[in-house]
C-alpha cells in the first residue's frame, strides 16, 4: 500500500525527531499552529507531540468545519428539515453537533426527514428519486469540500432537478488565519499548513502570512512523517532567518492549486460579507454562499430560517481550544461532562476536533508507541 | 491518512481510488477504494481520466492524480 507504509516509518520518525531537536536553538521555544484538523487528530493518533524536543509546542487551529459551526446554523438546519416536505442531507459528522435546542440526529428521532450521505452526489441522487420532496444538502467544509458541492448544483442544474437545494455553510481557511495573526493574545512562530485544502486552492492564498506577517508556512501531508518533515522544515527556516510558504506535501499538491476547481467555485459560489466562526466570532470575507445564478437552489432563499446567533453553553471553554488559548484538557469539562458519547461542545463532536483527538488518543499515548503500531 | 477513522467533511481525508471504467460523457467514474470498495466519483475537475489511474477523492469529488502535483509544478515558481 503505496503512502502509507513509506510515511510511518517508525526508525525515519525518530531520525527525523532527532533532526528536530538539533534544529532547536538552546534558551528558546516554538509555538507552531496546525491548521488543519486533519493533522491534529494525526498528531494525538501517532503521539507525534511526544516525539518532540519540550521547547516545540504544537497549537490546535480553526481547521476543523464541524468545530468551527456556531450552534445558531445547526439550529437553520433544524428549522429546515422540520419542513414535511423537506428531505435533509448532510454527512454523517454533523448529526450530533448541538444546535441550542438539539442536534439533527435529536430532529430525526422527533420525525425529521434527516438522511446521512457521503457525498453531494448522493443527495442528488435522493432528489432524482424523490421528485415529490424537496432535497436540501447541509453542506459544511473548506475548499477541499466545496468543489464537491459546486460540482453537484451545476450537475443539478443541467439535468433539472429542481428540488435539489443547498444550505450552504462551506468556509475558506485564509481569513481566520489572517483574523488569528491580528489577534494579539497569540504568539505564533509559524504554521503547518492544510495539505488539501492547498490541493484547491494551492500555496498562494497563504503568502500573505510570511509576506505581512513575517511568519513561515509549510503546507503539509497528513502521514506521521509529513507532519515531522513540515515541522523540521518549519524550524530550518526560522534557524536560516527564512520566512517563506514551502510546500512539504509535493506528491500531492502542485502551487496553482486546482484551477478547473477554483474556476468552478468562482461560478457556483459567492463571498459571504461576513460569517460567524465559534470561538472566533463574525469574521469578513470567511464564507461561501450561493450565487445568484444558483439562488433556485439556495436553501436559505426558499426557507425562513431563525439565523439566530446563539452563544455557546457557559461550560463549554471551544472557544479558547480552537484560538489556541488552551489545550483540550484544560477545558474544565474535559473527559467530565463533555465526552465523545456526550458532546457540550463541537470539538468533541468531530473525530478532528483537537478534543475528541485529545480524548481518544492522547490520553493514552506514550512515546513512539503509536508509530511502532502503525509500522508493524 | 485513508479517512475511515476520520471526519469526512475535514479537509485531513482524500482517498486513494483506482478508476474502473469512465462514463466521460457524464464525468463520472465507477472507482474503487483500496478495500475494494466501489463508488461513484465524479471526475469533472480533472479533465481526461483513464482506467487504472489512481485519484485522490473527497466527498465524492476527484481533486488530483497521485503524483499528479510534482508534474504540474510543486514548488514555488522560479525555486
Amino acid at each position: 500500500m503505496r503512502y502509507i507504509e513509506e510515511f510511518r516509518d517508525p526508525q525515519l520518525g525518530r531520525a527525523l525527531a532527532c533532526e528536530i531537536a538539533a534544529l532547536a536553538e538552546p534558551g528558546r521555544s516554538y509555538k507552531l499552529m496546525e491548521v488543519c484538523g486533519g493533522h491534529t487528530h494525526a498528531i494525538y493518533r501517532y503521539g507525534i507531540h511526544e516525539l518532540l524536543p519540550d521547547a516545540v509546542e504544537l497549537v490546535h487551529g480553526p481547521g476543523c468545519p464541524v468545530c468551527v459551526l456556531p450552534m445558531g446554523r445547526v439550529d437553520d438546519g433544524i428549522a429546515i428539515a422540520r419542513n414535511a416536505e423537506v428531505i435533509l442531507t448532510c454527512f454523517g459528522d454533523m448529526m450530533r453537533v448541538p444546535g441550542s435546542e438539539g442536534s439533527l440526529l435529536e430532529a430525526k428521532a422527533e420525525g425529521a426527514d434527516v438522511r446521512v450521505v457521503y457525498s453531494p452526489l448522493d443527495a442528488l441522487a435522493i432528489a432524482r428519486s424523490h421528485p415529490d420532496r424537496d432535497v436540501v444538502f447541509f453542506a459544511i467544509g473548506f475548499e477541499t469540500t466545496a468543489p464537491s458541492t459546486a460540482l453537484t448544483l451545476r450537475r443539478a442544474r443541467e439535468q433539472g432537478v429542481s428540488n435539489f437545494f443547498c444550505m450552504c455553510n462551506h468556509v475558506t481557511i485564509a481569513p481566520p488565519l489572517r483574523a488569528l495573526l491580528d489577534s494579539p493574545d497569540l504568539s505564533l512562530d509559524g504554521f503547518v499548513g492544510p495539505g488539501h485544502v492547498a490541493t484547491v486552492v494551492g500555496a498562494r492564498p497563504f503568502l500573505f502570512i510570511p509576506d505581512q506577517h513575517r511568519k513561515p508556512f509549510v503546507i503539509s501531508g497528513f502521514e506521521p512523517l509529513d507532519v515531522l518533515q513540515s515541522i523540521r522544515m518549519l524550524l530550518a527556516q526560522i534557524g536560516e532567518g527564512r520566512c517563506e510558504v514551502e510546500n512539504e506535501y509535493g506528491r500531492v499538491v502542485a502551487w496553482e492549486g486546482n484551477q478547473r476547481a477554483r474556476e468552478l467555485m468562482d461560478e457556483v459560489f459567492q463571498v459571504r460579507g461576513e460569517f460567524e466562526w465559534r470561538g472566533l466570532g463574525v469574521i469578513p470575507d470567511s464564507a461561501l454562499a450561493l450565487s445568484d445564478d444558483y439562488a433556485d437552489h439556495d436553501a436559505e432563499r426558499r426557507y425562513e430560517v431563525p439565523g439566530r446567533r446563539v452563544a455557546d453553553p457557559l461550560a463549554c471553554q471551544c472557544g479558547e481550544v480552537l484560538r489556541g488559548a488552551i489545550k483540550p484538557w484544560q477545558c474544565r469539562v474535559f473527559g467530565t461532562a463533555c465526552t465523545p458519547e456526550r458532546p457540550i461542545g463541537t470539538c468533541m463532536v468531530s473525530p478532528e476536533g483537537a478534543c475528541a483527538a485529545y480524548y481518544a488518543y492522547g490520553r493514552h499515548a506514550s512515546v513512539g508507541e503509536a508509530l511502532q503500531e502503525a509500522g508493524r | 491518512m485513508t479517512g475511515q477513522e476520520a471526519c469526512i467533511v475535514c479537509a485531513g481525508t482524500l482517498t486513494r481510488m483506482t478508476v474502473l471504467a469512465l462514463d466521460a460523457a457524464a464525468g463520472l467514474a465507477e472507482c474503487a477504494d483500496e478495500r475494494g470498495a466501489a463508488s461513484t466519483v465524479d471526475v469533472a475537475l480533472l479533465g481526461e481520466v483513464a482506467p487504472g489511474e489512481v485519484l485522490l477523492v473527497h466527498a465524492g469529488a476527484a481533486l488530483a492524480r497521485e503524483d499528479g502535483a510534482e508534474a504540474q509544478g510543486a514548488g514555488a515558481p522560479g525555486r
